[in-house]
């Protein structure tokens, strides 16, 4: 440019200055426009347009207010925005499904939103003012909306009790303790029972070499061409607790020659008195005996069988025991004999009760299951292995060791590694950055990296040392919510102070009723004060419930109360001393403090009470829709025929007043009956007596008949 | 040539800004996963699964612990005890017995028992054990799965929609 025209305005530089505004204006303008045009602004403004249709309007608006609304818990770490679109989140009239998000009022739950926020259980990002990046994780905000059907998770973070409301949390509780993950892996609040995997300090007494390769290749599970699943070659959906590792031929060879060499605590082998075997040896009818005395001890309620009827194969029977039906094939016929007559001497933390075995009843029983519970095609296309050689067994010691068995089984004399797998106890809160997605094709998100890592261990890490199990879908989503659930403790006091620890306090008594407890293990089956099994009644208060004789009757030959059920308590063969032992202990401890024993006298039941208890029990409340006297009446509660002898006259009357206050989840409904009324309906159910029916009325026997006239 | 260059330089600019406007994001893409609690299978049709909300999902679990028993031909402990009644109750996705009922008569004769509404005393007062909340979620399942659906009443307005 000439200096002479330096700072001379040309007609030129005058059109670019014109152009330049307008542009900049233009620009500018932008700015306010996109403001205007925020995402949350038109969701704050279709409220209102929507708020405009509903008859409700005025109530709907009440405190709308155009500015974004933030929930602000400084005690919890909530800055929640997130109602700024979603307004009509406590706003019942809204709460139909079809109305459109995000107006939809919050289901009802036992939080309130106000004194939440919705982070704590949605997860997202509270302070966000966009949509997606409030929802999903963005390389700044990680944390994604919990996928609605985890949503069970959120509620474990905090309640560590099971709560009747979360099925789907308490399933994969449950899972994780009975897969035996806390073997590898720390899991807050899954107890690690004393037992995991079975002890093969002694295995090579049991089992053959051949058939521990069998199972270390493909533990029970088989899936054949058709990729059915099937156990022992039987379809089925139970999952083995012992999981598939990926073992080559010569692993395999090296831990099957290992373990068949574990032979440290000899059994001393039991000698079935030669006389029985004689006197038996001839008689044809030795096994179909056997067969049924196994039937009769009900081996049913802990092991399973399979069965074949009209060509579907299911396995019949309890899975507290390992299933049966070709264990003849599987164990050394010497070791069973002396595992039947003492368990705990071969494994002391086993879940079998020790029974009362006579030489007939063992050899009858230990013939049926060697001669009818096998399969010659068990060990088809196993290799014949023979003594393993000095390296194989190195090598097997040192895979035992390496492949994490040791975390589940114990050997004597071998130190598990502590803390084989990783620590997951905070594993729920991760973050995606902190995961190892490895060349697996997912999402990169926390939900979808469990997923597959349970699904197939190997796709996120080739190298992993999980093993691989089967799972449906929702047990799949079972387990996920259980996982999701573990972020470790609540970040805040405001949390910590609700947590609800989950309460379980092993009762092992000592003494003789101790001695006698341990003996057949009650505890397998059955509660006492929240620790034992589920698949019987809760004994926590048995003594309160049942009378002395009748207990004892019934341990000595236990028949079932409930005609429904599959699984009853197996015959221990218990002698007069032992039941005595149980009934005492019973009656004296196992009390409830609101069945008061000495409140009740049944001697001043008069006839006229009773009368008056029949007449309530059949017309008035109509009891028999649910329970059955003298055969006519429902199956939803127990028979009441014997209710005489069995129950004390004390809990019968506690009971009708408030069933729940004795055992809180059973399902009578509470009633409102008088005190004369609880009182005529004691004395009634006591003079129910097997073997005394009572007079069968017009109305019972009609009822009957019209019951099968309408019914299939 | 040279106002040409700035004007494109500017159109760039402009473009850029506002092309700033567009909503980022993409929409989120709908779980391939089944929901494994919050659905149940129709009663008359085991093919078509009818997708629950939170209330009615409450109703159903509620349902399986004490209703089952005596208004569904199969339970969960086994064969119901439905046929040992008399009158027979109506099975909970009886829409063309239940359909008819409001919530409220069915909300009483749940809390107060048969007796209470003239009906049979086979059917127990579930008052003093269920919440009233416990009552209403239970009578949303019944609404969700109702054979033939329900249609709330237009007027009065149900809580409970079939969808």
């Amino acid at each position: 440019m000439p200096a002479e025209e330096m700072g001379k305005i040309t007609s030129r530089t005058r059109l670019i200055f014109a152009v330049l505004s307008v542009v900049f204006l233009v620009v500018l303008a932008i700015s306010p426009f996109k403001d205007f045009r925020r995402e949350w602004k038109q969701y704050k403004r279709s409220y209102l347009r929507f708020a405009q249709t509903r008859p409700d309007t005025k109530k709907l608006l009440a405190d709308y207010r155009p500015d974004i609304d933030q929930i602000w818990l400084p005690g919890m770490n909530v800055v929640d925005r997130c109602t700024t679109c979603h307004q009509g989140i406590t706003q019942a009239s809204l709460s139909e499904k079809v109305l459109p998000q995000p107006f939809r009022a919050h289901p009802p739950i036992p939080h309130n939103v106000r004194d939440w926020g919705c982070t704590v259980c949605h997860r997202g990002q509270g302070p966000a003012t966009e949509v997606a990046e409030a929802h999903e994780s963005t390389l700044a905000w990680e944390q994604p909306i919990l996928p609605i059907r985890f949503i069970q998770a959120s509620c474990g973070t905090c309640h560590y009790a099971d709560l009747p409301q979360t099925p789907q949390l308490t399933r994969g509780r449950e899972l994780l303790g009975e897969l035996n993950c806390q073997g590898c892996h720390r899991l807050p609040g899954i107890e690690r029972p004393a037992m995991l995997g079975p002890d093969l300090t002694n295995i090579g007494t049991k089992v053959s070499r051949e058939w521990i390769y069998k199972w270390l290749k493909e533990p029970r599970t088989i899936v054949d061409k058709d990729g059915n699943v099937a156990v022992n070659g039987y379809e089925t959906e139970e999952e083995p607790r012992m999981p598939k590792f990926r073992l080559t031929e010569s692993e395999l060879r090296g831990l099957s020659g290992y373990l068949s060499v574990q032979k440290a605590r000899a059994v001393a082998p039991y000698k079935i008195d030669a006389r029985v075997v004689t006197a038996w040896s001839k008689n044809p009818e030795l096994i179909s005996q056997g067969e049924l005395r196994f039937r009769q001890m009900f081996c049913s309620t802990c092991h399973s069988l399979a069965v074949t009827r009209a060509g579907e194969t299911k396995l019949i029977g309890g899975d507290i025991g390992p299933e049966l039906t070709k264990v003849g094939s599987k164990v050394n016929p010497d070791w069973l004999v002396t595992w039947l007559r003492d368990p705990q001497g071969y494994l002391p933390h086993t879940k079998m009760p020790r029974y009362g075995w006579s030489d007939e009843d063992l050899h009858k029983v230990t013939q049926y299951i060697t001669t009818k519970l096998t399969d010659s095609d068990l060990l088809t296309g196993i290799p014949q292995l023979g003594q393993p050689t000095e390296q194989e067994i190195q090598l097997g010691h040192r895979l035992f060791l390496e492949k994490g068995c040791a975390s589940c089984h114990l050997i004597d004399g071998l130190n598990p590694q502590k803390d084989f797998g990783p620590d997951l106890s905070t594993i729920g809160g991760k973050n995606a950055s902190d995961l190892e997605f490895g060349a697996a094709r997912i999402p990169h998100n926390l939900v979808a990296y469990i997923q597959a890592k349970l699904q197939d261990p190997t796709s996120v890490n080739p190298a992993a040392r999980m093993p691989q199990y089967n799972w449906n879908q929702s047990d799949l989503d079972a387990i996920t919510t259980a996982l999701l659930s573990m972020k470790g403790p609540p970040a805040t006091s405001a949390l910590q102070n609700l947590v609800v620890p989950r309460k379980e306090v092993a009762f092992h008594p000592t003494g003789s009723f101790g001695e006698v407890y341990e003996r057949y293990k009650c505890y397998t089956c059955h509660k006492f004060n929240g620790y034992g099994g589920d698949l019987a009644p809760d004994l926590t208060f048995e003594g309160s419930r049942a009378q002395r004789q009748w207990l004892v009757d019934f341990l000595k030959n236990p028949q079932t109360l409930r005609p429904t059920l599959v699984l009853r308590m197996p015959q221990f063969n218990m002698s007069d001393r032992d039941a005595a032992t149980l009934a005492d202990y019973m009656t004296m401890v196992l009390q409830h403090p609101a069945a008061n024993p000495t409140a009740v006298d049944a001697k001043q039941f008069t006839p006229a009470m009773v009368a008056l208890g029949k007449q309530l029990y059949e017309v008035k409340y109509q009891c028999q829709s649910c329970h059955t006297i003298g055969g006519s009446g429902g199956y939803v509660g127990p028979n009441l025929n014997n209710a005489g002898s069995w129950l004390t006259p004390a809990w019968v009357e506690a009971w009708l007043r408030n069933p729940q206050a004795l055992i809180p989840d059973t399902i009578e409904p509470r009633r409102n009956f008088t005190e004369d009324e609880v009182r005529a309906l004691t004395a009634y159910l006591m003079t129910l007596r097997q073997g005394i029916k009572p007079p069968k009325t017009a109305s019972a026997a009609a009822s009957r008949t019209a019951a099968h006239g309408v019914g299939r | 040539m040279r106002l040409h260059t700035w004007m494109s330089a500017l159109l760039l600019m402009t473009i850029a800004g506002v092309s700033g406007c567009r909503k980022h994001g993409e929409v989120p893409k709908s779980d391939p996963l089944l929901a494994a609690y919050d659905t149940e299978a129709d009663w008359t049709d085991a093919q078509h699964i009818i997708p629950l909300s939170y209330q009615q999902a409450q109703g159903k679990r509620i349902f399986y612990q004490q209703c089952v028993w005596c208004h569904a031909d199969a339970t969960p402990a086994g064969p119901s005890n439905r046929s040992n009644l008399t009158p027979v109750p109506p099975l909970l996705n009886d829409g063309a017995t239940l359909n008819a009922e409001s919530d409220e008569y069915i909300q009483n004769i749940i809390t107060l028992g048969g007796t209470a509404m003239g009906k049979s005393a086979m059917m127990p007062p579930y008052g003093r054990m269920l919440s009233a909340e416990e009552v209403r979620s239970v009578i949303a399942f019944t609404r969700a799965i109702a054979q033939p659906q329900y249609q709330p009443p237009a007027r009065a307005g149900s809580q409970y929609s079939a969808k």
